[in-house]
Parts: structure tokens; sequence; C-alpha cells
């Protein structure tokens, strides 16, 4: 994935073909972190547990709404322009967001099924069973620092996106 | 936290003197970011510019925080502000969690 050039506040990348198509098959895999995984809060006070459900559900509601979304980016003719050994890809500064939420999910959710290793640096020898989940986590990295990289490119004064 | 680039940042103390004092934000609760061996730093710097409307100097200030103390305690705020942000930080997939200011 290479960043071409800013073209009326969209961003255009080149990829390869097979790198296109590992892109979506990347994209396809979202969500792969399990529903209501996160706490939100260590402590046990009783008024915790209506605020996680509603959490729960502000995140379920937010995968729903990515999940929608990845399919619409993959299906819509006009993002893609493919020709025989490559594509180029337009993006606008939000989708690179919500692209970045979804592949970080696919990498996250891919170190829970790794079995959540905890060695830093991540060093996880290759196996049959775990290989799957190990190109998936390493090749949504190579995607999100693809990503970041271009929207640290962004001109000198601009402010960061709040949400 | 994955490492990638290791930064050089300084903390924005600036910000921080003008942070609020207690009683201006009771009841509070702080957010904390911690850390996992999965995200990648300039990943968790960019959700904290993105989340927070943080310059980077300060963002990469907090992901430090993380990356070496093992937490960082990002803002202090109200119930529902503290809620917002634990949303926001978790709908990138980071560790984050509130917990009352004792």
């Amino acid at each position: 994935m290479k960043f071409l050039r800013l073209q009326n506040d969209r961003y255009i990348f080149h990829l390869g073909k097979p790198e296109s198509e590992l892109f979506t098959l990347i994209l396809r895999l979202y969500p792969v972190i399990p529903p209501a995984h996160q706490p939100l809060s260590k402590s046990n006070e009783p008024v915790n547990e209506a605020h996680q459900r509603l959490l729960d559900e502000a995140l379920a509601e937010q995968r729903r709404e990515n999940k929608t979304l990845v399919e619409s980016f993959l299906t819509d003719a006009q993002r893609f322009q493919v020709t025989d050994a490559a594509a180029h890809m337009t993006v606008t500064a939000g989708e690179m967001e919500f692209l970045l939420q979804v592949l970080n999910d696919v990498r996250v959710g891919s170190w829970l099924l790794l079995g959540s290793p905890t060695a830093e640096p991540l060093e996880i020898a290759p196996t049959n069973p775990n290989a799957p989940h190990l190109w998936a986590m390493e090749l949504a990295a190579m995607f999100q620092m693809n990503l970041i990289r271009t929207l640290n490119k962004k001109p000198p004064g601009a402010e960061p996106k709040t949400s | 936290m994955a490492e990638t680039a290791m930064p050089e940042v300084m903390p924005d103390i600036e910000r921080d003197e003008k942070s609020e004092t207690r009683s201006e934000k009771e009841p509070g609760y702080i957010v904390i970011c911690w850390n996992d061996p999965v995200n990648l730093m300039d990943y968790v710097t960019h959700v904290f510019q993105t989340v927070f409307g943080w310059q980077k100097p300060r963002a990469e200030f907090h992901m430090l925080q993380v990356h070496n103390q093992g937490k960082s305690v990002l803002v202090r705020e109200s119930l529902e502000k503290a809620e917002h942000y634990v949303h926001q930080l978790q709908k990138y997939s980071l560790h984050a969690t509130m917990e009352r200011d004792e």
C-alpha cells in the first residue's frame, strides 16, 4: 500500500493486486474481538452494571455499523480503480479512521485468538493452528501503519480531528 | 504495547498546569489506558490525538507512560464524560477503563 496523492480531500493509495486482495480479506474478517469483551471499570461498584450494559450496547451498535460500512466500502465501484496489475483506492480522512478501527479490531482480536501472548516484542513462533491469526495480526498492523503515516503527513497547522 | 519508532517527547507541562482542580470537577472519574503488547505505539498516539484532540507531544507523552509504566491516567472528568471517553477509546480497541477518583 503506497500513498500516491491527496486530491480534493481524498487520499489515493496504490495497492498491488495481491495486496489489494489481502486488504479485502483482512477487512472481511471484521469483527474479530468478541462482544462485551472490555470492562468499563476494574472496580466492583454496583452502579457499574448498568453503565457496563450501556457501553456494551454502544460498542455492539458500533460493530454493526462498521460491519455495514466494510461491506459498502468494499463494494463501492468508485472506491477501487482496478487494472490488471494494481488498484487505486480512494478514501477520505474520516474513512481512514473507520479503517483504523476495523484493522485494529482484527489485530487485537487475532491476538486474543492466539491466547493473548504477553511477551514484548510479540515474537510468536508460527505453527499450523496459529498461522492464520498471526498472519491476520501482522497484516492488519502493516496496513494500519501505512494509514497512520499518511495521516501524519497532513499539512502543518492542521488540527487533529476530535471525535 | 507493540513497539514502532520511539519518539522523543516532552510532557505538555503548560497544559498540565492548567488542569482543573479536584473540587472543580467533583464527582470525579479518571480515565485510564492500560498497557498491552498488541496495540502499536504509533496507533495509540494517533487515537489519543483523535479522541482528545491533543497535539502529538502530549499524546506521545501519555502513550509512553502507558508503555513504560503500564498505565496512564488520561483525563479526570464527570461520570458522563468519562464514560464517553472510555467508549471512544474502546471503539479503537484500546484497553481503557474509568475509575472513581477517590
